[in-house]
């Protein structure tokens, strides 16, 4: 019997190598070309701000999976909200990303953008472990978490120097959560006021 | 562990010479402790020889004295005691009665809900299992002194405004990258003893055979650490602190503290700050010299270099975060949480998933 459980742990550990190997080289394959994706876009002065902007946009929504971040990040609170408040924390939670990553990423131009290796995690999901190499040799790490659906790879997570930005804001939506007296429209309106402050 | 810590406290009260030798045996630690300490101070045999304490006033040569004058000469041989060994005793106090993580456990709620994530409960493994049913706290449950904390922490986003940031902005602004980065290299080598330290009190051989060779390579290769040649030779920095060393002896957090000018902190990190410090030879060099001033010089470098370091780094978050506080305190969090993992044993798995309910539209 117990020669039987080991010999099947061995094939399925064994297996689950093997079929990582593969989707390890398939995620670090995606990452590269999102990199240098964006890194042409960012280098790009050919085109205006605005069409930089958009494309930029077009990125960040096609290729990281938007909305099951921002589930992830409301937390506990996913199952108290009611359907118009998930579609309304959905959406301002959707500018907010992409104003956010897109004045990050704007900061870093002259960069190197390197794929270090990858990692499958026991979830299913793959880890692509990148680095930023900055003009003076210091580099930043950052991994990117990957699952694939429906044969589409996407970004779930981006985790900077072992900081997980879902994590990170999850507590950060939970405690303005909290602070509102427990009701998600604290955290609806809180987002508000900060998209209508940084469009001005 | 806990206890391991109590016990420290007590030889550090010890070291004081305030806590009598009856005392000294019992290593539980509650509130009238302060009160105790101080009778014992002012005993009968300390009072018959007034001689032996200059700061005593003794009104009656028979030996009576007044009791209320007694409680005033508490007050007068405190402030000889000094008002930092009183301080500093009340504050190791109140880090041991804060270092029982039982009100963590209390409200712990499971971040790991599988009703989240439809669809996926049969490719859990045995290791996501341990990780459903045991879930890591989360920062928000682990601060009960949120209301003192984000007191301080104004505190010290005040001093960061007025003091701080304007110092790292005219050195950023007057001192070009070139030479900063010379700065940041000559304060990181000579840290490295530190490291070194707490790499040995880990245990970890490995890293303290990488430490001291980055010392030895950048101090002399590297010219008295200007430069980082070791990381070339494929001796890369890791950080280590006696935070972290306690942290790998299996002592607990303790809830989450903001300290003043320092900032984000806990108990155990408090106590891993005076450690790093007891432990640098430098500061040893320094105290025995009488020459502490290089000791704060030092300190007040490292942090202009490290604020200057991370300026855009801290507005880009300020800037983007709904609640500054929350935001740092993960970041906190987290950070730990990785500093303390080896390259190996790092996974993400309390991160976002596909469900059935993630598509767009």
């Amino acid at each position: 019997m117990l020669k039987k459980f080991l010999l099947s742990a061995i094939f399925l550990v064994w297996t689950h190598e093997a079929i990582a190997t593969v989707e390890g080289e398939k995620a670090e394959a995606f990452m590269t070309e999102i990199g240098n994706k964006v890194i042409t876009l960012l280098t790009n002065h050919s085109i205006s701000p605005q069409e930089k902007a958009a494309q930029f946009q077009d990125v960040l929504e096609t290729k990281f999976n938007v909305r099951a971040i921002g589930k992830f990040v409301l937390g506990r609170y996913w199952k108290q909200a009611s359907k118009e408040e998930k579609e309304k924390f959905l959406a301002l939670f959707k500018v907010s990303t992409v104003s956010c990553y897109a004045t990050r990423f704007s900061e870093y131009t002259s960069e190197k953008f390197e794929v270090v290796g990858s990692r499958t995690e026991k979830d299913g999901g793959v880890t692509v472990l990148t680095r930023i190499v900055r003009p003076n040799g210091q580099s930043i790490l950052i991994d990117w978490k990957i699952f694939e659906k429906k044969g589409e790879m996407r970004i779930y997570d981006v985790i900077l120097e072992g900081i997980s930005m879902s994590i990170t804001q999850r507590s950060e939506y939970a405690s303005v959560i909290q602070q509102g007296g427990g009701k998600i429209q604290a955290l609806i309106t809180a987002l508000e006021k900060k998209s209508g402050r940084q469009s001005r | 562990m806990i206890s391991l810590l109590k016990l420290n406290i007590w030889t550090l009260l010890s070291f004081t010479r305030l806590s009598s030798p009856r005392r000294r045996g019992s290593r539980e630690i509650n509130h009238t402790i302060i009160p105790n300490l101080f009778r014992d101070l002012f005993d009968k045999k300390m009072l018959s020889d007034p001689g032996s304490r200059p700061g005593l006033k003794v009104q009656h040569d028979n030996g009576y004295l007044d009791p209320r004058l007694r409680e005033d000469d508490n007050c007068g041989i405190n402030v000889k005691c000094s008002l930092l060994v009183r301080a500093s005793i009340a504050f190791l106090i109140f880090l041991s009665l804060t270092l029982s993580p039982s009100y963590a456990q209390q409200d712990a709620w499971s971040y790991a809900d599988n009703e989240q994530h439809p669809g996926k409960e049969e490719k859990l493994g045995i290791d996501e299992w341990i990780e459903v049913m045991n879930p890591p706290p989360s920062a928000e449950d682990n601060d009960p002194f949120e209301s003192f904390n984000r007191l301080v922490f104004s505190f010290n986003e005040f001093l960061d405004m007025v003091l701080i940031e304007p110092l790292s902005r005219m050195y950023h602004d007057l001192v070009p990258e070139f030479a900063r980065e010379r700065v940041g290299y000559a304060l990181r080598n000579l840290s490295e003893p530190v490291v070194f330290a707490n790499n040995l009190l880990q245990g970890d051989l490995e890293g303290a055979r990488v430490t001291l060779g980055r010392f030895v390579v950048n101090s002399t290769l590297g010219l008295a650490g200007l430069f980082d040649a070791s990381t070339d030779c494929g001796l890369p920095y890791k950080k280590e602190d006696f935070g972290l060393t306690l942290a790998s002896w299996g002592i607990d957090a303790g809830p989450y503290l903001v300290l003043p000018v320092l900032g984000p902190s806990n108990p155990r990190d408090a106590w891993g700050k005076a450690g790093d410090y007891a432990l640098d030879p430098i500061n040893w060099w320094a105290y025995h010299r009488k020459k502490e001033v290089y000791s704060y010089t030092r300190t007040g470098v490292q942090i202009i270099d490290a604020k200057t370091e991370n300026l855009e780094l801290m507005n880009d978050l300020r800037n983007n975060a709904i609640d500054f506080y929350a935001t740092l305190r993960a970041w906190y969090y987290e950070r730990r949480k990785d500093l303390m993992l080896e390259k190996e044993e790092r996974v993400a798995l309390d991160t976002p998933r596909p469900d059935d309910d993630d598509d767009d539209e």
